[in-house]
């Protein structure tokens, strides 16, 4: 009985060891998730904060926001709010800010971690992708002023979660020298360190990715020009000494080919509907502008019918807006093309440094000329008409007519970057949105005047607290009203 | 052969000398009249004794004057003189009192109740299968202290919010554990968004109340520790069926047969109809009105019957249509039929029991269909070892469970804002049009016609449940006793919904199709050996175990749109696809040591010890300790004051300490790889929230203290308890600056703190042999105060709707709902702007989810065979936010709405810029859409939850037994139920508070346009042959 009773206790004691050994490394084995991978190519991160940057420009900032502000067009039903200059929008606030970060600035701020030291470390894909993330930080201070720049999408590499805001005018200063170090790079890049297959924008072509890197730094740079112009003209000129976009084969595209394909398509075909403004329709028809056609589809009677932005409920109401003109089909086919730079705004934004820093009337029409000239293009408008375009009023400058003959082909060229379009409106003031009066328009919170940037949202007020304070003592009152630090028209 | 004579020697002595006689005779049950098999006979006061047999027929030597002592456990001890009768018939009564002092506790060993010191609730078989739920849960609502119950309204197999004893976690389900016999099971909760979905049921939909034998309800962490960290919001403990032996031939029959129809919709305004300003739409080129914001809302001209242009574009005369729900809805049906075979013998019992319930619900294309088969069998294998197994199969089908809250097809927001003057049956005849498109009330993707949702907008969910354990009992010597028993609850499912095309609202007219399918389950296996030593006066037994526990799932899920051919419902069929796949294992192993130390039936202690070791936490911190300890003083004993006054006082106080894991994969930095079919290259992403490497597991500490009372033999008992819950280090995805890039980070953070009282009473105001009232109240109060988040972050928004958000912040309540208020001055009045419109201000606090406190009336009365139960449950306080009252505000469709349609309302404010009271009226249409709408303005429609409502009443009749004589039966029984009849007070009059779309730990703060509140009523037979 003894002798059973301590075999069993040495059974027990053994299957008690065996059972904890095996436990632990069966627990051990389930630590990792199955549905993910714990190491992964940068490349695979540089194309999804790349794709998001496209999407983003087809986005509720566009769709929402910046195409209403840019006076482009009009949304039906309830997707018209913003129109009305109102500001009661905390949800959309919330996830443009954290969609931008969360979508392409966390992974491309991981892409740049990954490729800076270690064993990805590459000097290629790091000067591209600081291209991108330059791109994405533009489009957020542009949009709300003052926002965490050094510190910001840094909650993994740096493990910051609260970052602090810096100044719009110290981000511009270092958004504009990393695209020159990337420049410096990428002239003289083996393009066998790039992103192979995974460079879906160029194909590995180390000198579009340095055009596109020099065209950004061009926008930026006359993004300046009111409020430090020396700084502007200076970083002007070195953009003039390297090479820039200029034909239609440098744009930046992408084809959404995944899910229901362009997002303007549903706009176009789903609800709520968007309907092009009377600003671009009679914009494009006082000038017998051949994009008409590729913006504006005729409405059911054949005609080009815009409607007014900003329209009261009432207004609105009668304003028969189920009958009026769609967005374009060239722009709103599921395979239609998304843009972050093209090669017309380049030679709009040089027109406009020519006019401005150069005062040289005469480089400046040649200039504005070939801006309108690739618009037409990119749009595959026939050689007689863009000829017969070419050779009205429209197309040439005279004396005092040419900041606003810039600034208004600079509006259209922009289609469909709606965002840019905004941004461009906001900084020189061209076209001239006019301050809202009349009874049948709303005045929202702005008392008529054009938003001029988006609200930091309550989540982020509560979240990041002490820095977002900071931020707004500094820029001024959390208004839609209030300008980012460039803006200055 | 000496002792022989000896005994004939001793029998002829007293037969001789005492005149001694054999008694005969037969034991029932009271009212009932069955035979009770296995009753105690014993001549008082001395060691003679005898049984009932199978026929509860006794016989027993005995003498006259002598007294026979009945006795058997869960009835009142019988004591008969015998004089001249013979035989002697008797008829025992149900102890009520008595039956529950024997309940299943912790790890399903059967305890004396007053052994025990935390606090536990036992609910018996008839509570919960006479008015029949189809979730047992419900029918545990308002019956147990501690336990708050939320049914929603969310169609048939809808689930349920079950809580014990208030939220202890932030980010857990906060749901309680549910034990079947001995194996956990799966409990997720079910519902929708707020932007809409459908409740796909919960796990305890699928419990069947016929095969429930006992639920026991262990309240505290006391009893919980015992269960690892599964246990941490309580444990629910059903025990199932076994066979038993029984009189006639063992078949026993249930079935339920209920009518459930609409009782409670929204009040609706019969004045005004469609139209904006008081105006009729404008009309399109093509002959129909404007149908969009805000000309399809209800605030056109007057209805007086006056010819105008209707939504379909015809010339109609402009009337008020009626109650559209009552139209709309029809009345749905419950049948649940069981039919149960069972026997035992010394050698074994088998129990094989065969359900199946069909339900329709109040929209008739939404139905189940169920079937479960029950198969139980115990077998003594040897004198010491014996084996019990138990498999469960359960098939069940929904069709059509309801689009909820915010979704296009949710049938109730369509009818509560269509314009007050479309009549439906128009809105039936013109669903589609020559093209096959949908016609439309609103060309909003939000707004569709009702019966093209409810006849186009389908889904189909199967699912097939496997519920299985075998365990071991081996006697190894007569103080030492192992079991060993393993256990699954294997889940499989299969989702279908599609939708043609013709919808914009879906896919953008192309039409959609869904196919999920997966499995999920947890494999639970226990081994327990238990010593239990004798000593003289002292009751001791300690215990060994070791558990291993697997959880795991996984999911496929194919869907897509554009449809090539109509009404066929394959993904081949689908112009663009996508997929998704996950899958999930976290496993846990466990030991843990009970002590259980008793002193004279007068003092306990118990003890438990336990290490967890789970793979959902990083290595270095996986293993973690807990324990309890629980105390039992029978004062009444220890005191000698027990009598007919004091029959029982027990003090109880228990101590815990439990920890707890998380979910799997937290601990780890990782990359997905996005679905993308058409891209030559990869796309990856970073997943949204961050991961913590140090995770640890959170902590939770609670005590309670409680007592028990009986008197006068139990005719009043009080069972009242105080507890206190303190959870610690939290594991918790807290929301981060999105300019982290992430939108949360798991951390360990954070303290809450409940707390609360729990009381039962129990009355017996009269007992006699044709009558009885027992009453029943029980009270709960509990509140759960956030004491802390993590450093810096003042709130963390738990759920939220149209601006109205349910949150966590520290030095508040749990739940505590927060809302845009109207902008106003330093004395609160309202700033009022020169159009007449107020403003909005601050967020402010607007209430709480959780009750001021909560409980249920349970009052039962017997007359002869007839058995009358009614159970009312009340709550005070807490507060929701109704959406679809907001909606319907600024539709103009509510009866609310009709304020100040003619005059203009005129705010109660002062002018912001004249300082003087505002005079300035504005139109009650603009007014409603700025504070409602566009300023989230949510001050008028936050409810109080209070209510009184008459849960459910059941009158029951036994057939006597001498009816049954001749007949198989051995008795019937017929039962007329009814359930949530009716409200005695609401103080959210036409709004249900039970009616939200999610059954989560918040899912009573919003209601979104829920599907009317519903009663049942019908039948209930039980038959044994």
């Amino acid at each position: 009985m003894k002798y059973k009773s301590s075999i069993i206790k040495s059974l027990v004691a053994f299957s008690i060891i065996v059972a904890f050994t095996s436990c632990d490394k069966q627990l051990d084995d389930l630590r990792d998730n199955p549905n993910a991978v714990t190491d992964i190519d940068d490349a695979a991160l540089f194309t999804k904060a790349t794709r998001e940057l496209f999407l983003g420009t087809s986005g509720v900032s566009a769709v929402s926001f910046a195409g209403h502000y840019g006076h482009y067009f009009v949304a039906g039903s309830t997707a018209r709010f913003p129109d009305q200059y109102g500001d009661n929008f905390d949800l959309q606030y919330n996830q443009m800010f954290t969609g931008m970060y969360g979508g392409p600035i966390k992974h491309i701020e991981e892409a740049l971690f990954l490729t800076l030291e270690g064993e990805r470390e590459n000097e290629v894909r790091h000067a591209i992708a600081q291209i991108i993330a330059v791109l994405g930080y533009a489009k957020l201070t542009d949009a709300f002023g003052d926002i965490p720049y050094t510190e910001g999408g840094k909650g993994k590499t740096g493990d910051i979660i609260t970052p602090k805001y810096d100044s719009q005018s110290e981000i511009y200063k270092d958004l504009i020298a990393r695209l020159g170090n990337s420049i410096k790079v990428l002239k003289t890049a083996n393009p066998e360190r790039g992103y192979g297959p995974s460079d879906f924008v160029f194909g590995n072509d180390m000198d579009k990715w340095a055009r596109f890197a020099n065209s950004v730094r061009l926008r930026l740079a006359m993004r300046l020009r009111y409020v430090d112009i020396s700084f502007s003209e200076q970083t002007v000129a070195q953009c003039l000494n390297e090479p820039l976009m200029e034909e239609n084969g440098h744009n930046v595209t992408m084809v959404q080919t995944e899910g229901n394909g362009n997002p303007w398509f549903i706009s176009r075909t789903g609800f709520p509907s968007i309907k092009m403004s009377t600003m671009l329709i009679d914009q494009l028809q006082s000038t017998d502008d051949p994009r008409l056609p590729v913006f504006v589809t005729p409405d059911g009677n054949g005609q080009f019918s815009g409607m007014t932005n900003g329209l009261t409920d009432v207004a609105f109401g009668n304003s028969d807006f189920a009958n009026k003109s769609d967005i374009g089909i060239s722009l709103s086919l599921p395979e239609s093309e998304l843009y972050l730079m093209t090669a017309s705004e380049v030679w709009l934004l040089r027109a406009e440094a020519a006019l401005v820093y150069d005062n040289d009337l005469g480089t400046a029409t040649t200039l504005y000329r070939k801006g309108i000239e690739t618009s037409l293009q990119q749009w595959n408008i026939s050689s007689d008409l863009i000829t017969t375009f070419l050779a009205s009023p429209i197309a040439s400058l005279s004396a005092g007519d040419g900041e606003l003959k810039i600034g208004t082909q600079m509006w259209l060229a922009l289609i469909p970057d709606y965002f840019e379009g905004w941004s461009h409106v906001r900084r020189t003031g061209y076209p001239e949105i006019e301050q809202r009066t009349a009874d049948n328009l709303d005045k929202g919170v702005t008392n008529g005047v054009l938003p001029t940037r988006f609200l930091y949202s309550t989540f982020e007020l509560s979240s990041n607290k002490t820095n977002v304070e900071e931020a707004i003592a500094r820029q001024g009152a959390n208004a839609i009203d209030t300008p980012v630090w460039w803006d200055k028209n | 052969m000496k002792r022989l004579l000896i005994m004939i020697a001793l029998l002829g002595t007293s037969l001789f000398v005492k005149a001694q006689i054999t008694m005969t005779g037969n034991v029932m049950e009271q009212n009932t009249n069955v035979p009770l098999l296995g009753v105690t006979i014993v001549v008082k006061n001395t060691q003679n004794g005898t049984s009932t047999d199978f026929d509860g027929n006794y016989s027993i030597v005995a003498n006259l004057n002598d007294i026979l002592v009945f006795s058997y456990v869960g009835y009142k001890t019988k004591e008969v003189t015998i004089l001249n009768q013979n035989p002697i018939t008797v008829f025992m009564e149900p102890d009520l009192v008595q039956m529950k002092e024997v309940v299943v506790s912790a790890l399903n060993i059967e305890r004396d109740k007053e052994s025990l010191g935390y606090s536990i609730s036992q609910v018996q078989a008839d509570q919960v299968n006479v008015a029949r739920e189809n979730n047992v849960m419900n029918s545990l609502s308002g019956k147990v202290s501690g336990l708050q119950i939320t049914q929603s309204n969310t169609g048939v197999d809808g689930s349920s919010r079950v809580l014990l004893r208030g939220v202890t976690t932030i980010n857990g389900s906060n749901r309680p554990l549910v034990v079947i016999d001995g194996i956990p099971i799966n409990n997720g909760f079910g519902g929708a968004g707020s932007s809409g979905g459908i409740d796909s049921g919960d796990a305890l939909a699928d419990i069947n109340p016929d095969d429930v034998e006992s639920i026991s309800v262990l309240k505290g962490a006391g009893a919980a520790a015992a269960y690892g960290s599964l246990g941490i919001n309580g444990v629910i403990l059903i025990t199932t069926k076994t066979g038993t032996q029984k009189k006639g031939i063992g078949i026993s029959v249930n079935s339920t047969f209920t009518l459930t129809d609409v009782f409670l919709t929204p009040d609706l305004q019969n004045e005004y109809g469609t139209g904006a300003f008081d105006q009729f739409a404008p009309i399109n080129a093509d002959g129909r009105p404007v149908l969009d914001y805000p000309f399809s809302w209800s605030w056109g001209p007057r209805m007086e019957g006056q010819s105008y242009t209707n939504w379909l574009g015809q010339t109609d005369a402009y009337l008020p249509q009626g109650n559209p729900y009552k139209q709309f809805y029809s009345t749905g049906h419950n049948m649940a039929n069981t039919v149960a075979f069972e026997g035992a013998s010394e050698k074994g019992s088998f129990r094989i029991a065969v359900t199946n319930e069909s339900a329709q619900g109040i929209i008739s294309n939404n139905t189940l269909s169920k079937q479960t088969i029950n198969i139980r069998g115990t077998s003594k294998l040897t004198k010491d070892l014996s084996i019990d197994g138990k498999v469960t199969y359960i098939n069940a089908k929904v069709r059509n469970r309801p689009s909820l809250a915010e979704g296009s097809a949710n049938t109730t927001l369509q009818l509560s804002l269509m314009p007050r003057d479309i009549r439906l049956e128009d809105v039936r005849n013109n669903t589609i049009n020559a093209n096959g498109e949908e016609i439309k009330w609103n060309l909003d993707n939000t707004f569709n016609n009702p019966y093209w949702a409810k006849n186009n907008v389908k889904n189909t969910d199967v699912r097939d449940r496997f519920q299985g354990h075998l365990g071991l009992n081996w006697k190894a010597t007569p103080k030492i006793n192992v079991t060993a028993k393993t256990g699954l609850d294997y889940q499989t499912y299969d989702n279908v919904s599609h939708a043609p095309r013709g919808a914009q609202a879906i896919a953008n007219g192309l039409g959609q199709y869904s196919h999920g399918s997966g499995n999920f389950g947890i494999w639970n296996s226990d081994i327990l050996a238990t010593y239990t030593p004798r000593a003289k006066n002292l009751d001791l037994s300690f215990s060994l175990g070791s558990n291993y526990r697997s959880e795991f799932g996984k999911d496929i899920n194919v869907w897509g749109n554009s449809s090539k051919v109509p009404e066929f419902y394959n993904i081949s069929n689908y112009l663009n696809t996508f997929s998704r796949e996950s899958r999930s294992e976290k496993d846990i192993y466990s030991f843990y040591g009970l002590a259980q130390l008793g002193y004279g039936g007068m003092i306990y202690f118990d003890a438990t010890l336990r290490n967890d070791n789970s793979s959902a936490l990083p290595k270095d911190n996986d293993s973690y300790w807990y324990h309890s300890e629980n105390l039992s003083v029978l004062f009444s004993r220890i005191l000698g004051i027990e009598g007919n006054v004091l029959n029982i006082g027990k003090l109880r106080g228990s101590f815990a300490r439990v920890g707890n894991d998380t979910a799997p994969y937290r601990t780890q930095a990782v990359y997905t790889i996005d679905q993308t079919v058409t891209l030559p290259y990869t796309v990856a992403s970073i997943p949204s929230s961050l991961p913590n490497f140090d995770l640890r597991p959170e902590i939770s500490e609670s005590w309670e203290v409680g007592a028990e009372l009986g008197f006068f033999n139990n005719r009043i008992t009080l069972d009242a308890t105080y507890y206190q819950t303190s959870t610690k280090d939290q594991i918790m995805a807290v929301p981060i600056s999105g300019a982290s890039g992430f939108s949360s980070k798991v951390v360990n953070a954070g303290e809450i703190q409940n707390k609360g009282v729990e009381v039962l009473l129990g009355l017996v105001p009269f007992d006699s042999d044709s009558f009885s009232w027992n009453l029943s109240a029980n009270f709960t109060k509990s509140n759960s105060k956030v004491v802390s988040l993590n450093e810096g972050l003042e709130s963390i928004v738990l759920n939220n709707l149209q601006g109205v958000s349910v949150e966590a912040r520290p030095g508040e309540e749990f739940g505590t709902l927060y809302g845009n208020d109207f902008l106003r001055d330093n004395f609160g009045r309202k700033l009022i702007t020169n159009e007449g419109l107020a403003q909005k201000g601050e967020r402010i606090k607007m209430g709480s989810i959780n009750p001021d406190w909560y409980g249920g009336i349970s009052n039962s009365f017997r007359y002869k065979n007839l058995t009358l139960n009614a159970l009312v449950s009340v709550q005070k306080g807490g507060e929701f936010y109704s959406y679809g009252r907001a909606y319907r505000m600024f539709f103009g469709t509510d009866a609310r709405s009709l304020e100040g349609r003619e005059t203009g309302i005129v705010e109660d404010g002062i002018n912001e810029n004249t300082g003087f009271v505002n005079e300035t009226a504005t139109t009650a249409m603009l007014k409603q859409f700025t504070d409602i709408f566009s300023n989230q303005i949510a001050v008028n429609q936050i409810l109080d939850a209070t209510n009184v409502r008459l849960k459910e009443v059941t009158l029951t009749y036994n057939f006597p037994k001498k009816h049954l004589r001749g007949t198989p039966l051995q008795s019937v029984s017929i039962s007329a139920v009814g359930r949530n009849l009716l409200f005695f007070y609401n103080a959210a009059e036409d709004i249900d508070p039970e009616s939200g779309y999610s059954s989560g730990s918040t899912g009573t703060a919003f209601e979104h346009s829920s599907l009317p509140s519903t009663r049942s009523m019908g039948l209930n037979l039980k038959v044994n042959f």
